[in-house]
């Protein structure tokens, strides 16, 4: 049985109706037409479908919609400045950290969460604030590089 | 599948007690969920009915009362790595909270659900088994302590009613001369599951060079957490030579009894453990000679 949910959503106040047992990132997906979290491995390994929850990378994929209720909500499309990247997701294009593409969003929402509580981490402390993301075209490398250019915010 | 579930969620504790007490035994309690929801996909919990409770910001805190730090069931471990009152008097429980999962899970998975979810491998459990720590559960009507060695009956069983919920963890700060820390072996860095664990509380003994008492408890190795007796009271009052913490190293791995599994054989983690134990006693070791410079 459907339910109304309402929460922040990239800065708008929305509402909707879902199964209160289906997972924020499902709902964000086939009922709101916000697609950058992605759903893949569905049990909290891979860190496409990485979001921030009050302030917070979590992943969507383990939050019930119904434990969304009154949050803010916001995804790499979030980011964006007037319908373009922000320096950030301009870092990563520049460097190259994006091959595939599929784990990216995720991999935006670490940093922009990383950065906004250490806009100088070291290799190290990317490397961590990183570890939850998984990218299988192997472009770590590029990643941090992109990261450690937003950090610069050149 | 998950379409069919009902979500209750709970405002307060009072009326989460009341529900569990009202439907006792066909709704189940989630937390974090970081455990629950994968468990509902693979079907290996089945419910039609769900208590929500991560919105109960009552249960949610780390405070230090006298000797005695408690901490709210609905804790989750970024909370307890931030947490001024266990960096300085309970590492260990920081440096295990730091190694599950990853940063996303970490800010949403619970110590209350750590306990719940009862896994071998979970690693807040170790630490709470050398701290002797008590679980509080609380029901419509009842409150009771339970020693954390008494919480866990059995492989994924818990003292713990249809109408209970775990509300608080407490235990006594490590200060000096007490001193203790919690280290793991996995696969890689960033969310692993635990193949091996080692808690350690230790108390100095005045002549600086052995433990005057200390407890040892071993994660991942045996059906539930393993506190290490024999290898304990080896240690206690023995001055700590290389040749002593490596036998009683070998005396924990005897005391263990793990299982072959996707992540290790048994073979593999009964051997490590020495090398574990070894680990931790030198970080207590290196950590006592930091603290003793001026």
């Amino acid at each position: 049985m459907d339910r109304q949910f309402s929460f922040r959503l990239n800065g708008r106040q929305i509402s909707v109706s879902a199964p209160p047992a289906h997972t924020l990132l499902e709902v964000l997906r086939e009922k709101l037409d916000v697609t950058s979290p992605k759903e893949d491995c569905k049990k909290g390994e891979c860190g496409a479908c990485t979001l921030l929850m009050n302030g917070k990378p979590v992943l969507s994929c383990l939050v019930l919609i119904s434990q969304a209720d009154g949050a803010e909500i916001v995804t790499s499309e979030g980011f964006m400045r007037d319908g373009s990247p922000d320096h950030v997701q301009k870092a990563f294009i520049e460097n190259g950290a994006v091959q595939c593409g599929h784990c990216i969003p995720g991999f935006i929402v670490s940093t922009e969460a990383l950065l906004s509580r250490n806009p100088s981490p070291s290799i190290e402390e990317i490397k961590k604030a990183l570890a939850g993301n998984l990218c299988r075209c192997t472009g770590y490398a590029s990643i941090i590089r992109a990261v450690q250019q937003a950090a610069r915010k050149d | 599948m998950l379409s069919e579930i009902e979500v209750v969620s709970a405002k307060n504790l009072k009326d989460a007690l009341r529900v569990l007490h009202d439907r006792s035994g066909s709704i189940r309690p989630i937390a974090g969920s970081t455990d629950a929801i994968i468990q509902l996909r693979e079907a290996s919990l089945q419910t039609k009915q769900l208590l929500d409770i991560s919105g109960l910001g009552e249960l949610r805190y780390i405070r230090r009362e006298g000797s005695v730090i408690r901490i709210g069931a609905l804790s989750t471990y970024s909370d307890i790595i931030e947490s001024d009152a266990l960096n300085s008097s309970c590492r260990m429980l920081v440096e295990a909270s730091r190694t599950i999962g990853s940063l996303q899970i970490q800010n949403r998975a619970t110590i209350g659900g750590n306990l719940g979810n009862a896994s071998p491998a979970g690693d807040t459990i170790p630490p709470l088994y050398v701290l002797d720590a008590n679980v509080k559960v609380q029901s419509h009507e009842n409150a009771r302590l339970v020693p954390i060695e008494k919480f866990f009956l059995g492989y994924r069983k818990i003292d713990l009613k249809p109408d209970e919920i775990i509300t608080e963890i407490s235990f006594e700060a490590v200060e000096k001369p007490y001193d203790g820390t919690f280290l793991k072996l996995g696969l890689r860095e960033g969310h692993f599951i635990s193949l091996v664990s080692l808690a350690i509380r230790a108390k100095w003994a005045p002549e600086a060079d052995r433990f005057s008492d200390v407890s040892v408890a071993l994660g991942a190795v045996a059906p539930v957490v393993l506190r290490a007796r024999r290898c304990e009271e080896y240690l206690k009052n023995r001055i700590l030579a290389d040749d002593t913490i490596w036998n009683a190293g070998k005396i924990a791995s005897d005391e263990s009894s793990p299982i072959s599994d996707l992540r290790a054989s048994a073979n593999y983690r009964r051997a490590v453990i020495p090398s574990l134990l070894y680990k931790a006693v030198d970080n207590l070791i290196d950590s006592r000679r930091r603290s003793q410079k001026p």
